[in-house]
This record gives structure tokens, sequence and C-alpha cells, in this order.
């Protein structure tokens, strides 16, 4: 973050607006803001931390009482006055003007009364054209300089050790850590950890993989499937030869005198039946494709009679064609003669009477539509009967055959009767034979259709089974990719703890290092700063080979601070380099400070003020008169960049008056106000001192 | 100069991952990163989740 520059409105002290003060940057990177007490130095540098933060420093007192006293005072009652600090600054590429804004009125009983404070912000990218960002402008500026670190860049200097007092120290551990991006891990860990916990129960959703098992079971299917395929091929070959074995049987039952009559009857009786059987087969047939073909004209009655009925109105309201084709009725006219031999004269009745067919004769081709529907509708109709006698012969049939078959049958045991109990023992033996041969057939035939139904089965259990396998394989694929996932997000977690270790770790020797090198240009103790796992700072002495803490005193504290604020400032932009992943953005850091000088001594000043600018990127100083001092302004000329002075109107008529001299030009600091009310103007500094 | 060198050990755990991994703790940091200082950070769970199911696939 760059500072460009900060106007006021109507912000305590300053009464209007200000102009807009200018802030130095680059190798000349200081702004020294001279003042007296109350002038409002404190003021500004709260304008800072109210604009960008809503925050005020601990010397800002009633922080609640921020609209000027003359403003409200001279506004008519129920009038809003506007007040308000516009800061603009540059942070990377991008340009930003940031405007906090509030207002306060005098109500009807004399009391003044504030609105909330609202922030607004507008972008400016490499085109120059001002946009206002989609995001909130608190959640950029927090991405640019994070407001729990305000008060490193932000502070007052006499009041800088209270920032590292006991109770603020766990703070400054956590604000380092954030500023380094520990955070940023920290909470990549946690997230992560959240993920990888729904990951899991994502893999528990996915479910127990049972591809194995389930083709265990397939495999036994198949198995199964194979022998009763097996049993069939062995079946149809029994039934072929046990039908072998029957001719063989028949034939020398022919052959044995006696039975040869009987024998041969019975086989023409067997010829017979399976004539009869393959009649019988037909017919059923027949019946069931005539049922399945033709069976539905029987419920198209009621329809076809409503079919007509619709017609015959659509004729009646001569909606429809007449069913005359024109063309008819045109050769008619052309012709001269009606069809019942009536002459068809030009202008005649009849000739009309006929014209007027021509009309209602309609379009041909409705016409030839509405004729052919009508005659297939008629096809339809006739259908029926038909169907109904197709029937009643194929029934006939099937009875028929029927009853010759039982016929046939009867005949037959009769014939095999005779033949088992035939006095001759060789015929009765044979025809047992035969018996028996034909009852394994038929065992053998039922059992094929017990398997054949098996195999059907099986084959529908094995085609199940193969579906589930292949769902299973699927959920295998995800299983192995949920578990990779989980892989690689512990991986992650575990790295990035690695880091933040390393991190705490190395950046605080290299912080400590940086703070103890600071310290040592400016104080001339043999003291050096150490900075403990928590960010404890103390000072420490070595002078008898042990380093043992000492107490330090104020400006001793002060000057550790400051180190401690330069280090830090160092440190982090010199991360923020080598590291964009987790590091701020920043690289540029401001820093603005109030009474830098605090209670320290001549030696402290000239140090101080020879370090400072070079700590930050951007310096701006608030300075009282006192402090500013020969040897401060000496050490600091090289830097300074831009000067202001506040000039505070006091109302008391008797107020002692008092100014500066900068190079050759005096400046007031006090001086009498034309008005009942107090109030400060800032006025540039021309030149370099 | 050790300081520094000692500074870009951090990143080493990073720096020496499997790619996926590396990808993975990129894009999350560049997320967190973004959210950081938002107030309200919406679905930074599920938009971790999606990073880890786009780079591991």
């Amino acid at each position: 973050m760059r500072l460009i520059s900060i106007r006021l409105c109507n912000f305590r002290q300053f009464y209007g607006k200000t102009p807009e003060i200018y802030l130095a940057s680059g190798t000349r990177n200081t702004t020294v803001i001279h003042g007296n007490n109350g002038a409002g130095k404190t003021t500004l540098l709260n304008a800072f931390t109210w604009a960008l933060y809503e925050r005020f420093t601990a010397a800002f007192a009633s922080p609640e009482l921020l609209v000027n006293k003359r403003a409200i005072a001279q506004a008519n009652v129920g009038t809003s006055i506007d007040c308000h600090v516009e800061i603009q600054f540059e942070h990377e590429t991008k340009r930003y003007q940031v405007k906090r804004q509030c207002y306060a009125w005098q109500n009807s009983e004399g009391k003044i009364e504030y609105g909330s404070s609202k922030l607004f912000m507008k972008v400016a990218g490499d085109d120059g054209r001002w946009m206002i960002p989609t995001e909130q402008p608190e959640d950029i500026i927090g991405r640019i300089l994070p407001e729990s670190l305000h008060q490193y860049f932000f502070f007052d200097g006499e009041r800088i050790d209270h920032i590292f007092r006991s109770e603020q120290k766990s703070r400054i551990a956590e604000d380092t850590k954030e500023l380094l991006g520990v955070k940023v891990l920290d909470r990549a860990v946690e997230h992560l950890k959240k993920a990888k916990k729904t990951l899991g129960d994502e893999l528990k959703t996915i479910g127990d993989s049972a591809t194995k098992k389930l083709l265990r079971e397939q495999g036994k299917l198949e198995q199964q499937k194979e022998r009763v395929l097996k049993r069939q091929g062995e079946i149809e070959t029994e039934c072929a030869a046990l039908d072998v074995l029957k001719q063989q049987v028949n034939e020398r039952l022919r052959e044995l005198s006696g039975s040869a009559e009987l024998q041969s009857l019975k086989l023409e009786l067997e010829q017979q039946e399976k004539g009869l059987r393959e009649n019988l087969g037909r017919a059923k047939g027949n019946l069931r494709h005539l049922i399945s073909a033709s069976s539905y004209t029987v419920f198209t009655g009621a329809l076809t009679g409503e079919f007509r009925g619709v017609l015959l109105g659509l004729r009646e309201r001569g909606a429809l064609p007449s069913g005359i084709k024109q063309r008819f009725v045109e050769q008619l006219l052309r012709e001269g003669y009606c069809i019942c031999g009536t002459p068809l004269e030009g202008g005649s009745g009849a000739y009309e009477a006929v014209q007027d067919w021509l009309n209602r004769a309609g379009m041909a081709d409705v016409e030839e539509a509405a004729i052919r529907l009508e005659a297939q509708v008629g096809e339809l109709e006739q259908q029926i009967p038909q169907f109904w006698q197709r029937v009643d012969y194929e029934q006939g049939q099937i009875q028929q055959w029927r009853s010759q078959l039982a016929r046939v049958e009867g005949e037959l045991d009769t014939v095999q009767e005779k033949l088992r109990t035939y006095p001759d023992e060789n015929i009765q033996g044979l025809q047992k034979r035969l018996d028996e041969t034909e009852s394994q057939i038929r065992s053998l035939l039922l059992e094929q259709g017990g398997n054949q139904q098996e195999i059907e089965r099986l084959q529908g259990a094995i085609a199940d089974c193969q579906k589930q396998v292949d769902k299973h394989k699927l959920k295998e694929e995800k299983q192995a990719l949920a578990q990779r996932r989980i892989q690689v997000t512990q991986e992650a977690i575990a790295r990035l703890i690695e880091v933040r270790s390393r991190l705490e770790q190395q950046f605080r020797l290299s912080l400590e290092s940086r703070v103890q090198e600071i310290f040592a240009t400016i104080s001339f103790t043999p003291y050096f700063p150490r900075l403990s796992p928590d960010y404890e700072l103390s000072l420490m002495e070595n002078t008898s080979g042990i380093a043992v803490p000492v107490a330090a005193s104020t400006g001793e504290n002060q000057i550790l601070s400051l180190s401690f604020i330069g280090g830090i400032i160092d440190r982090v932009r010199e991360w923020s380099q080598e590291n964009t992943l987790m590091g701020p953005d920043s690289s540029t850091f401001p820093i603005v400070m109030d009474s830098p000088f605090g209670s320290l001594d001549e030696i402290y000043r000239r140090h101080v003020a020879r370090a400072i600018p070079q700590l930050a990127n951007q310096l701006v100083v608030l300075v009282s008169k006192t402090q500013w001092r020969g040897e401060v302004a000496e050490e600091m000329a090289q830097y300074i960049g831009k000067q202001y002075v506040l000039v505070y109107y006091s109302p008391k008529p008797d107020c002692e008056v008092d100014q500066i001299t900068l190079g050759t030009v005096t400046y007031p600091l006090v001086q009498t106000s034309d008005s009942p009310y107090e109030y400060t103007e800032i006025k540039v500094v021309e030149g370099r001192e | 100069m050790k300081i520094k060198a000692d500074l870009k050990k951090v990143q080493e755990p990073i720096q020496n991952a499997d790619p996926e991994v590396q990808e993975v703790i990129k894009r999350v940091l560049v997320l967190e990163k973004d959210k950081l200082y938002t107030k309200n950070p919406r679905n930074i769970n599920d938009d971790i989740l999606t990073i880890i199911k786009q780079v591991v696939q």
C-alpha cells in the first residue's frame, strides 16, 4: 500500500474541506506534519485509522464526537452535516479511493445526533477509469493491509511500547503470523481436514465392494447352466436311442406270426395318432393367429356406428362433401343431361339444381379421403362376421381332431392290450418292452421340459448377476478414486503443517536477527532484543558471558518496539517477495506515526530520526515544535518529500500565538480565531528545508 | 544470506510434493488467501472439495 493523499471534511478540528494532503514517497519518502498540541496531529492519525478500519488510537479522546462543532452549530436545526475522510492509495497497479462518511445534525432540542458511518470505495486500473468494486471495500482493504495489523503501521510513538505490553503479547504473535500467512496455512489445514472427512463419508456411501462375491456367484450359475445343457444333450441322445429301440421292437412284433395283423393295425393307428396330433396343433395355431390378428374387429362395432353418425351429421350440415365428385357434376353440366335424363340447359331450374351440387362437392381431396375412410370402415364391419366364421371353423376342427384322436387312442389301447395279453409269450414280452421304452421316453421328455425351464431361469439369473458386477466394477473405480483423493488431501495437510512449523521457526529467527540489527543501530546500550517462540520481545545483555534479561527503560522500550515494527516490515516484505502463495500481497508498507520521539533524549532522537525513514517504504510523521529539534530535522532532511503545518485558530481573545520557522519561512502554529469556534487549517510548506 | 536461504527452505515441503498434491496445495492457498479477510467466506468447504476432485481424477 502506497498512500497518495488524504483529505478531511468537517472531521474534528478541520472545518469544511481541507485541501488534498499529498504524501511523499520514493527516495524522499517522508512527509512531516507540524502542529502544536491540540492542533490535530492525533486527529490526522485517526483520520487514517477511521477511514480505513473505523478504529481509533488510544490517545484519541471522545471518538464519538467526530463532526466539526462549528459546522454543526452553523447549520439549521435538522440539517445534516457531512463529515468524511477521503484517502487515495495505490496498491500494485491499481489506484483506490476510500471514503468513510458520517452525518451529524442538531435536533429540535439542541442535542446533536450522529448517524452511522459508511465506507465507499472506487478503484481505477491502468486505463484510469474509476469503478466501484464488486467486493466489499472492507474486504479489499483487509487483503491489502489487514485490520488486525493496522496498529503497526498507524501508531502513536509515545504509546508504541503499549502495543508490546504483556496483555497484548499473545496478539502480537497472532498478528505477525497472520501477516506472514500462517493464518492462511491454518485455514487451509482446517478446511482440508473437513474436505477429507467429507471424502471419507463419500467413500462409505459408495459401499463395500462385492464384485468378487458376485463374480463367484455368476460362475456357479454358469456351471449349473452347463450341467443342465449337458443333461439336455444326453436326454436327446437317450430319446433317439429309445426311438430306435422302439422301432426295432415294433419291427420284431410285426415279424412274429400271429401278431402281425395286430401290429400293423397298431402302427397304422399310431400313424393316425401322429397325424391327428399334428392337425390339432395346426388348428390351435391357426386359432391363436386369428385371435391375435383380427379379434380387435369385434370391438369396433360401437365405434363404426359412432363414425357413421358423425359423418352423416357432417354431410347433413353440408360440412362434408356429398359423396359426389366435382368432376362428375361438371361432366353432367357439360353434357347437358342429368343422370335421370332431365336436360340441363343453362339458366334452367334443373341446371341450377345440379350446379348447386358443384359447390357442395367441395374439395376433391377431402371428398376422396372421406369416401376412402367410409369404405375402409365398411370393410372393417364386414370383417367381424368373417372373423366369427373362421373362429367357429377352427374350433370345429379342433373338436373334430380331438374326438378322432380320442377314438384312435382308444383303439390303440385296445390293440396294445391285446398284444400284452397275447397268448404268445414272446409277443407279450416285446409289447411289455415297448411299453417300458415308451414310459422311459415320456419321463425323459418330462425331464427335458423341466430342464428347459431351469435353463431359462439360470440365464435370467446370470444376466442379473452380470448387471450387478458391472455396477460394482464402477463402484470399485469410484472407491479407488475416493481413496486416492483422501490420500492426496492427507498429504497436502501434512505438508502444510510442516510448512507452517518451518515458517514459524525460520521467520521468528530471521525476524529476531533483523530486530537486533535495527536495535543496535539506534541504541548505544550493549543490550540485544530476543524474540521468544511466543513472540515475546525482551531485552537481554551478555556482558557477563551469559545472556540475562535487563529492565528496559521507557525510551529503550520505545526503541525496541520501533525496531520490532521495522523488523516486521522488512521481513514481511522479503517474505512476500519470496512467497506469493501464503504471504501478503503487499511488499510496500507505510508508517504513519504520531509523536515519534516520545520521551527520547537527544542521542536516541537522532538515531530514531535516522532509522525510521529507512524502516518503511513511506513515512508520515506528525510532530510538535518541541519534537522537531535540530538533530531530528537534520537527520530527516534528506528524506523529506513534503511538509505541512497545522494552524490552530483559537477563539480565546488573548491567546498566545506561536509559529515555526522552516527553512527561511515562518509559519503560524497558533492564531486567534475570527469566529467563536476553534478550528485548524492545513498549510503546505513550499520547497524543502 | 543464510536467513534468506532458510526462508526458502520453508516452502520445500510444497515444492517437493507430487504434482497433484502441489496443485491442491497451491489452489487451496490461493483460495484461502483470497477469502482470508472476507467477512462471510461462503462455500469455502465446497470449493476446496471441488479443487481436490478436479485435481485428482
